[in-house]
């Protein structure tokens, strides 16, 4: 008994010893819990506050307006023509997690791809790789029957909805593509690119032209509403986060009337043609054809036009204008008299006779042939008849270091730097070149090809038509540029007017310009640009035609130039440039001289030459005393190219100054 | 009676319906789904059995342990066969307006019987051979439930019947051996499943080892073959050294044997559960989201929290679970570390009360019962609380008295009851 309860007390001991074992143990356990949730809530306190607060706001963007774009005309409290503006319309969109499974989904984007023509693909990428709980957009502007059709089927088209969402609208479909340019959707390299400067993925961005290299200024920035949504993004509150801030609107210095002049008369061509005053660099017209209408190809399921565009052999998408290369053919002849007449190798008297060929006396006869018998010739002459006879000597005896060098110097071989990307620059070959391609000197054949313009050179239209103005202002070039205004999107008032920019300064003689001038002036009287002898004001200019040997299959293997200005001898404030060239056309007299005289015959028309006191209203060279000084992008900036490249170029930062 | 125990018993549940109201309350529809009005209804149904308990002494459950054991033990296997399968778990048997879960109550059971039965053998409990019939009772349940299957309440029962030994008197060492070939059983699945998850390539021969179950298999058998010759040679010869060899081979083979057993039983998720814990940021879409969810939950609610229906976690619905598995993340948003740190003190006086009787209790059955109700409070709370911090793996057990689930409530409610028993008969001979 007595050992009964010994035993009893020896267990009931040790089962003290384990309870208080057990007790330690809890009490570390529930100390534990609370040192956790001290550090949760004191030390990381901040830290899951920020991740809760994450969690729970949707930022909602407000989509600012895009800027709209008019052209010179443009008056304030008139009405204007309008090339580029906006229109509301409805974006068709789903929320991919709205749906209860993959499958159903997908049957849902079947039925829409087959009724809307949209890719299903590409969405079902957009979808997979994104949050499942954010917007997707199935479709860009869809018509108002469409939603309503879909609106009132909601069994059929379960979880599809739809947004308010604003268009580009090119009012004028082609005839601005290439000058204006377009927008669309903002791909994953732009967007790589431009995350740090705001850009967000589901927004618009210029694509090219001046909605590519005015974006910053066009696009505005967008707004936010702040919200706060639950796990299934349903909102529970929301307010302004911030207010949109509408892009500015620009006014462009391209006269509608003469680009239309210019579109209908190159209807079917292929070519290019610009226009723009060389006192002040204001481009009038810049047109490429072939062209594309950008309204087709800006929404999001555009992409197999695009890629359609893209792989034409036409190229509609190249604006020849500044981004295409041709000889510059018999228009170049004006280079090597200007060289010629600047190096006093020759004065504008001194004549050759023309027997229609010209054999290159050397190792082995050379012969180079003229398209006609010119007799004797003086330079005037010679320019207004292009005779190649007279220049293939002309060239000789002034040397091709000489020609290479003014060709440099009037720029042929730069960019213009023209407010609208891509620009590509022309070539000027030179005899370290020629040595290190074709391993060989370089020889009077050489000569006798570069002193009319064919063989080795290339140059743009815009090139030219920047050599044209040289002539007309006395050797000063001024920047081309396409913006004459930057306006304020809601009452139009100006921010910023743009100047004129000088971006070279040749030294010409008056003795020079005045035989040259001459020249082209008799080449409209009584020479290959005759056509436009009986305008009303006295045009100068110069066609060319230029051989290309590459393409045989087309019909007329040739390109067409025609580059002039007028008025002949007028004041160099009055007067207007242009530079056309058609692709395969007959020769310049025939395919290229007949839009220049629609070209000119407007001009006049629209008082460009006679109307001085407008001249003076429209120039911008009137300071604005209300205009700020403004962030403007330069076109190294904006289009991305490099800016050093530019400086180098030009010796002066560019930019637009006020 | 111990008021001052019902109290808190009172106000934790309190506390409960209070979190349940406002996790059911939809600050968009500004409607809230009622679960809290059925919570009520189960406190005051729990409340009664709790007073129904007192009153009958508790030594007849002593009794009819092995009656409520194995009727406990029909119910659960009914619900496994027929129950209503909800998030394919037949873990519920429904009866129209109500459903209870039979695994909740087969807690209590298991903790009535091992207490009985440890009370009948407390002599000779420090030998091997007598913590088979309590490893078999537990085991039982434990498989049915995994068959259900609800990992999470089948995996509470084994620190139940460890901890009943513990305090029952069982030899450490044995307890020890046993935790060692859990321990082995665990490490090797959970090695070949993170690997597996992984898609680890680099392998060396330990490794490779592990990844052959066949081996395993093989290894672990003849280790066993050995184990048992050395201890029939140890049985006749009385060799002291053999020991030595028997022990911690029986320990090796068995734990190795084990884990083919859970490599081959458990489900690919289940033993992924696990590391999640481990790891949370392996799966920070799946189970890892709602530990982060949990965490961001009760880290913003700071000090003193984001007031009442103001938690934009609990209330917008990115905590998940909020009614029942992460319903303290819930009080820890809206009523910030104050609120925190009342409902773990709150759970402190329970578990504190219930050890007193133990240690206060007239008889071994009664200071055993008490410290398996302690063990079945103290683990959930443990458990729950644990996760939503982020220091226990996810495993779905409710928090006791504030979860919602009738089942628990009222198993934790006639737990109580059985407690205050206790209590109330310590002099009562």
């Amino acid at each position: 008994m007595l050992m009964q309860s010994s035993l009893r007390a020896k267990l009931q001991e040790a089962f003290r010893v384990r309870m208080y074992f057990y007790m330690a143990v809890a009490a570390v356990a529930f100390a534990a819990l609370i040192l956790q949730l001290l550090n949760l809530q004191v030390i990381q306190g901040k830290e899951y506050q920020a991740r809760a607060r994450i969690n729970m706001e949707s930022n909602i963007p407000i989509p600012a307006a895009r800027g709209d774009v008019y052209d010179r005309n443009f008056k304030e409290g008139e009405k204007n023509v309008v090339l580029v503006s906006n229109r509301a319309s409805f974006n068709l969109t789903t929320i991919p997690a709205k749906f209860k499974s993959k499958k159903k989904l997908y049957e849902i984007l079947d039925l829409l791809s087959r009724l809307l023509k949209i890719d299903k693909d590409e969405i079902i990428d957009e979808i997979n790789s994104g949050n499942p709980w954010e917007r997707v957009v199935l479709k860009e502007d869809v018509e108002f029957d469409t939603i309503v059709k879909i609106a009132s089927h909601p069994k059929k088209f379960p979880n599809i909805d739809w947004e308010d969402a604003s268009v580009r609208v090119y009012n004028f479909s082609e005839m601005f593509a290439h000058a204006v340019g377009y927008v669309g959707s903002i791909s994953h390299a732009e967007y790589r690119r431009l995350k740090s400067e705001g850009y967000k993925h589901y927004q618009k961005i210029g694509k090219s032209g001046i909605e590519k290299q005015y974006d910053p200024l066009l696009r505005g920035r967008d707004g936010y509403v702040r919200r706060i949504v639950d796990v299934r993004q349903r909102t529970e509150g929301e307010e302004i986060g911030q207010r949109p801030v509408a892009g500015n609107n620009l006014v462009l210095t391209i006269d509608y009337n003469i680009q239309k002049i210019i579109y209908d008369a190159m209807k079917g061509m292929k070519g290019a043609a610009i226009v723009l005053k060389p006192s002040t660099g204001e481009v009038i017209a810049l047109l490429s054809k072939p062209d594309f209408d950008p309204n087709l190809i800006i929404s999001k399921n555009n992409a197999a036009i695009i890629k359609k565009l893209q792989n034409d052999k036409q190229r509609p998408f190249l604006d020849r204008v500044i981004q295409s290369k041709y000889p510059p053919a018999s228009t170049f002849k004006l280079v090597t008299a200007v060289a010629a007449l600047e190096t006093e190798k020759a004065t504008p008297d001194k004549t050759y006779y023309c027997p229609g060929k010209f054999v290159l006396k050397g190792y082995r006869d050379h012969v180079f042939y003229d398209y006609d018998v010119h007799g004797t010739v003086d330079l005037h002459w010679a320019i207004a008849k292009s005779c190649s006879v007279y220049f293939y000597q002309l060239g000789l005896l002034t040397g091709p270091t000489i020609m290479m060098r003014y060709a440099e110097d009037f720029g042929l071989n730069q960019k213009s730097g023209i407010d609208i990307p891509g620009e590509v620059a022309g070539f000027v070959p030179s005899r370290q070149w020629k040595y290190k391609v074709f391993g060989q000197p370089w020889f009077d054949g050489d000569t006798v090809n570069m002193s009319i313009g064919q063989g080795f050179l290339h140059v743009t239209p815009i090139g030219m038509c920047e050599f044209v103005s040289a002539l007309v202002n006395n050797g000063i070039v001024y920047r081309p540029h396409l913006v004459k205004e930057i306006r304020t999107n809601d009452n139009n008032r100006v921010i910023t007017a743009m100047h004129r920019e000088k971006v070279r300064e040749i030294p010409l003689s008056p003795l020079t310009l005045q035989a040259v001038k001459k020249g082209m002036r008799l080449s409209v009287t009584s020479g290959t640009s005759g056509r436009l002898g009986y305008l009303k004001v006295p045009v100068a200019g110069k066609t060319g035609t230029a051989q290309t040997r590459s393409i045989r299959q087309e019909k007329y293997s040739q390109h067409a130039w025609f580059v002039g200005y007028a008025p002949y001898d007028g004041p160099p404030e009055t007067a207007v440039a242009t530079a056309i060239l058609i692709e395969y056309g007959i020769a310049g007299a025939a395919s290229a001289v007949p839009i220049a005289e629609r070209i000119f015959a407007k001009l006049h028309e629209l008082g460009y030459f006679t109307a001085a006191s407008r001249q003076k209203q429209d120039s911008p060279l009137r300071k604005q005393p209300e205009a700020k000084q403004a962030a403007v992008p330069a076109p190294g900036q904006v289009a991305g190219r490099d800016a050093a490249a530019v400086k180098k170029t030009y010796g002066n930062p560019p930019g637009i100054k006020l | 009676m111990d008021y001052l125990l019902v109290i808190a018993v009172m106000v934790a549940v309190a506390i409960g319906i209070l979190m349940i109201y406002s996790a059911g309350f939809d600050p968009i529809d500004k409607m809230n789904s009622g679960l809290y009005r059925k919570q009520i209804l189960w406190f005051i149904f729990g409340l009664i059995l709790m007073i129904g308990l007192t009153i009958i002494n508790y030594q007849a459950l002593g009794e009819f342990s092995l009656h409520i054991y194995i009727v406990v033990l029909v119910l659960l296997i009914i619900t496994t066969i027929f129950g209503t399968p909800v998030r394919n778990t037949r873990a519920w048997l429904n009866f129209g307006v109500f459903s209870i879960q039979p695994s909740e109550f087969m807690k209590l059971a298991l903790v009535i019987i091992l207490a009985k039965y440890l009370e009948i053998r407390e002599r000779d409990i420090n030998r091997l051979r007598e913590l088979i019939v309590p490893t078999i009772l537990t085991f039982i349940p434990i498989i049915i439930i995994l068959n259900q299957p609800d990992f999470g309440t089948a995996i509470i029962f084994i620190p139940i019947l460890l901890t009943m030994l513990f305090v029952g008197g069982a030899d450490v060492s044995h307890l020890v051996s046993i935790i060692l070939i859990a321990a082995i059983a665990m490490v090797v699945p959970m090695i070949l499943t993170y690997r597996e998850w992984i898609g680890a390539e680099s392998s060396n021969f330990i490794l490779d080892f592990f990844k052959d179950v066949n081996l395993i298999l093989i290894v672990s058998s003849v280790l066993l073959v050995i184990t048992i010759a050395a201890f029939m040679f140890h049985f006749f010869s009385v060799k002291k050294f053999l020991r030595k060899i028997y022990i911690p081979g029986a320990i090796l083979s068995l734990g190795l044997l084990a884990s083919v057993l859970i490599q081959n039983l458990f489900k690919v998720y289940q033993k992924r559960r696990i590391l999640v814990f481990l790891n949370p940021d392996l799966d920070p879409q799946g189970s890892g989201y709602n530990i982060i969810q949990s965490k961001i939950a009760i880290g913003s609610g700071g000090f003193f929290g984001k007031g009442f229906l103001k938690g934009s976690q609990s209330q917008l619905g990115f905590l998940p679970e909020k009614t029942s598995d992460f319903i303290f993340s819930v009080v820890a948003e809206a009523w910030g570390l104050f609120g925190g740190i009342v409902l773990i003190s709150l759970f402190g006086f329970i578990i504190f009360r219930c050890i007193q009787t133990a240690f206060e209790a007239k008889d071994k059955f009664g200071a055993l019962l008490a410290s398996g109700i302690t063990t079945i409070f103290f683990f959930h709370v443990l458990v729950n609380i644990g996760m939503a911090v982020g220091i226990m793996p996810v495993t779905g057990l409710p928090l006791c008295f504030v979860s919602y689930g009738g089942s628990n409530l009222l198993m934790s409610m006639i737990s109580i009851g059985i407690i205050l028993n206790i209590r109330a008969r310590k002099f009562v001979y």
